[in-house]
């Protein structure tokens, strides 16, 4: 397993922190891509943060009220050493079906 | 082949003994996947090169998207494994100064896609610095590429530049094809004076295999030059990249069908290995090169060029090509209609075995 670190993105307009209003998620919670992760509001309005990526929820930093400079730790993810990079699917290493068969004479002239 | 005539130049330090033929009878083998294969012949560099540095986006704290650069900050540190803005050109430009400087610069950039901003960098300046500079300033980059589809992913995240990247005088180009290869074709192309483009088939990254940390090849050899993956009789198939194990895959269902298919894996697309194509085809007669590139103007065409030069007399039918189709290579939900599949493969083959000659 390896964990991944995500950081408090820039949420745009010049901001450069975020106050805390709650946290959807808890250590030890699987989460999907896109699923909302935490509430947080700026000067300029509330937002939730979709998820990044799928994985275990290892630990979430700041709890309600706490401020927030962009870039520091959000949330820690565990994910299976064999996952996708930040886009993308791995690939299934399964048999190929095929319909196309082969005729020809090889005559070995 | 020897080197000299693919084009090598001997390297200012000695050959690394990695591909020693003499370690065969005990060499130590390991199964691993071909990102695990990458991250340990990073290591090695950085152990044995003190000139070598990595870096790109999240090369560093996060050790890659791909996890191909993961713990190798940890254990050398940020001046040798560091983080680079969202900026290709730069971590190009930067190569550029390092490798003048003395440093051997191994950048990543991130996907394939994101290669183009730096285009300038690579065409104008790193192929041409030593040539440029009358050879005294080599260009000693290991620049890695996330190369080719096959993973779902969105537009610039999947492409195949490999003819674009071998049209470019003073730039080589490789692509490994299993974990094997990516071991010892990566430390070799770490240990050249040469800049290397090194593009990694990023659908093959998980799939796991034998990796012979001695030898560069089971059967002895060099890790430069094309490789025989599969010995056949009636048909060469040519591929490089995620399309060797498509191949072989292709080879197992001729033969069933009573055709016994060669599978020859290029590995270096700059310099091509003519000799090991004419040798093949020499013996099978036919030939089918397969790349998701689009086909025009491809790599597939000077493949088949080369054989037919060589081979002119005694094939048997035309050099076939089965490739991407000429529109930009598409994102994750089309990519299985535009990549070569086994039907587009074997029908390719049927035509050449079908040929006669009028």
């Amino acid at each position: 397993m390896a964990e991944i670190s995500f950081p408090l993105p820039d949420l745009g307009e010049g901001l450069i922190e975020a106050t805390v209003l709650e946290w959807l998620v808890s250590p030890g919670d699987q989460v999907e891509r896109n699923q909302p992760l935490v509430e947080v509001e700026t000067s300029k309005s509330a937002v939730e943060l979709p998820s990044p990526q799928a994985g275990k929820v290892v630990r979430t930093f700041g709890g309600a009220g706490d401020r927030i400079t962009v870039g520091e730790p959000l949330i820690v993810f565990e994910v299976p050493d064999n996952t996708a990079g930040i886009v993308g699917t791995v690939p299934k290493d399964e048999a190929p079906t095929r319909r196309v068969r082969l005729s020809a004479v090889l005559d070995e002239d | 082949m020897s080197n000299s005539v693919l084009g090598f130049r001997q390297a200012h330090s000695p050959e690394g003994q990695a591909h020693s033929p003499e370690g065969q009878a005990h060499s130590p083998v390991a199964v691993m996947s071909m990102q695990q294969a990458l991250n340990r012949a990073l290591d090695e560099v950085l152990a044995e090169n003190a000139k070598a540095v990595i870096f790109g986006e999240d090369c560093g704290r996060l050790g890659g998207v791909f996890r191909i650069t993961d713990g190798l900050q940890a254990k050398y540190g940020e001046a040798r494994v560091f983080d680079t803005p969202l900026a290709e050109s730069g971590i190009l430009g930067m190569s550029v100064g390092l490798a003048m400087a003395g440093f051997h610069p191994i950048p990543e950039v991130q996907f394939d896609g994101f290669a183009y901003p730096a285009i300038n960098q690579i065409v104008c300046q790193i192929g041409r610095m030593n040539y440029r500079s009358r050879g005294t300033l080599p260009m000693p980059i290991t620049l890695r590429v996330p190369s080719f589809g096959g993973i779902r992913a969105p537009e610039h995240h999947g492409e195949s530049l490999e003819a674009l990247f071998a049209h470019v005088p003073g730039l080589k180009v490789v692509s490994p094809s299993n974990p094997h290869e990516a071991y010892h074709l990566l430390k070799y192309a770490a240990s050249r004076p040469d800049p290397v483009i090194f593009m990694e088939p990023k659908s093959r990254y998980w799939q796991k295999g034998e990796v012979g940390l001695a030898n560069a090849d089971a059967g002895g050899g060099s890790p430069t030059g094309a490789k025989v993956m599969r010995a056949g009789r009636h048909l060469t198939l040519v591929a490089w990249g995620a399309m060797v194990a498509r191949c072989l895959q292709v080879a197992e269902l001729a033969a069933e069908d009573g055709v016994d298919i060669e599978v020859l894996d290029v590995r270096w697309l700059k310099p091509i290995d003519a000799q090991a194509l004419v040798t093949s085809v020499g013996k099978t007669r036919r030939a089918v090169v397969v790349h998701e590139a689009p086909l025009t103007s491809g790599l597939g065409a000077e493949v088949a060029q080369l054989i037919t030069q060589g081979c002119f007399d005694t094939l048997k039918a035309p050099v076939e090509r089965v490739t991407g189709f000429d529109v930009p290579y598409p994102s994750g939900d089309l990519e299985d209609e535009y990549i070569p599949n086994v039907d587009r493969i074997l029908s390719g083959i049927q035509r050449v075995l079908e040929y006669r000659r009028g």
